[in-house]
């Protein structure tokens, strides 16, 4: 089997009008179509977590450095992992509010990457919007999986947030094995 | 197909703390130690240490030069787990008490050559006033047990902290960690 190894940081996230942020992420790994022979194992590591809550005193970038060490086993290309983010903003109370969803491939080609990655929210009805303006709250996705699949987006109505910045590093193992040259 | 011997390889760093920016502190000293996964261990060179105290420049600059060596060499079967530096930043406060200025973590770079990092810092922070008060007014301000939970993914929802402090937020300082690396 051929094994993959992504080892890196979320450094922090530029550009959201919020502070206090948080991030929530994920790998997502697999084919978007059932495949019997393309299957990812994750051999060690967590495939989900999140963040601690960072404000930033000075500047507007929010800086979380949250390590990601991941190890996976594959026997095809399909179903390259993704790693998928939700930046939430904590307030004073302790509520959290979606400031973004965002998504972006984990490198193919090894060496030590510099990602970033944009966010974007759904909008809502203009009552949805003064509301969160005031109260807070605003819509959110009922299913993850909208994030980092492109197949029902056309419902949807959404703004921009913020960017991720990330620092991936790619190491591949036996990938010559099967054909594949990196 | 019998499945290949397990196979050892090294990783030597050869580095430098170089220097750090907090605007709004001085006479500060820093240690660092290193977070490893089972399969790591180190074999030559120390793996934690603790540099001198410095005090700011004086020029336009005004950066706190520690120029402290980092030397040492693991050796491992198995990439997971990647050495990571974990490094904390101490000084005075007002009354004069050792207290946490930041700590920050990064890995040890993955390709061999030279590489320069600068790290973000932060320390964790009260959520309530009155923990925040009496914290700046006692010296003792929420701080890591054991600075190693810095480098895990873990458990960094809602702040977790042991003994002493209750819960608590981070907070980033705006201050600058550089290192330079130059592992093989």
């Amino acid at each position: 089997m051929a094994e993959v190894h992504v080892i890196g940081q979320i450094m922090g996230a530029t550009g959201f009008s919020e502070s206090s942020l948080l991030c929530k992420w994920g790998v997502h790994t697999g084919p978007g179509f059932v495949s019997p022979w393309a299957a990812w194992k994750l051999l060690s590591g967590v495939r989900e977590g999140q963040t601690q809550v960072d404000t930033p005193q000075i500047g507007d970038m929010a800086y979380w450095s949250h390590p990601i060490d991941l190890h996976f086993a594959t026997k095809g290309l399909q179903g390259w992992p993704r790693l998928h983010l939700q930046v939430w903003s904590q307030d004073s109370f302790g509520r959290c509010q979606l400031a973004g969803y965002g998504f972006c491939h984990v490198p193919s080609s090894p060496g030590t990457h510099q990602l970033d990655c944009p966010t974007w929210r759904p909008l809502g009805s203009w009552r949805e919007q003064l509301a969160r303006a005031f109260v807070g709250g605003g819509p959110q996705l009922l299913h993850g999986d909208a994030i980092y699949s492109g197949a029902d987006r056309y419902r949807l109505h959404t703004t921009s947030g913020g960017t991720v910045h990330l620092e991936l590093s790619l190491l591949l193992r036996h990938f010559d094995r099967y054909g594949v040259e990196c | 197909m019998a499945a290949a011997a397990p196979s050892v390889f090294l990783l030597m760093v050869n580095g430098q703390v170089e220097s750090a920016q907090f605007p709004e502190y001085d006479d500060l000293y820093c240690k660092y130690c290193f977070v490893y996964g089972q399969d790591w261990a180190p074999t030559a060179g120390l793996e934690e240490g603790i540099s001198q105290i410095t005090s700011k420049s004086q020029d336009a600059r005004r950066a706190l030069v520690w120029n402290f060596p980092i030397d040492v060499t693991f050796k491992s079967t198995n990439p997971y787990g990647w050495p990571q530096i974990v490094l904390s930043v101490y000084g005075p406060d007002v009354f004069g008490n050792d207290v946490v200025r930041g700590y920050g973590a990064v890995h040890v770079p993955l390709s061999p050559g030279r590489h320069k990092k600068t790290i973000p810092m932060f320390v964790p922070e009260s959520t309530s006033k009155l923990q925040k008060f009496t914290s700046w007014f006692m010296g003792r301000r929420p701080e890591y047990t054991d600075p190693k939970v810095v480098a895990q993914g873990e458990g960094r929802e809602g702040g977790n902290t042991e003994a002493v402090i209750p819960k608590a937020a981070w907070i980033c300082l705006p201050a600058w960690l550089t290192l330079s690396f130059c592992p093989q």
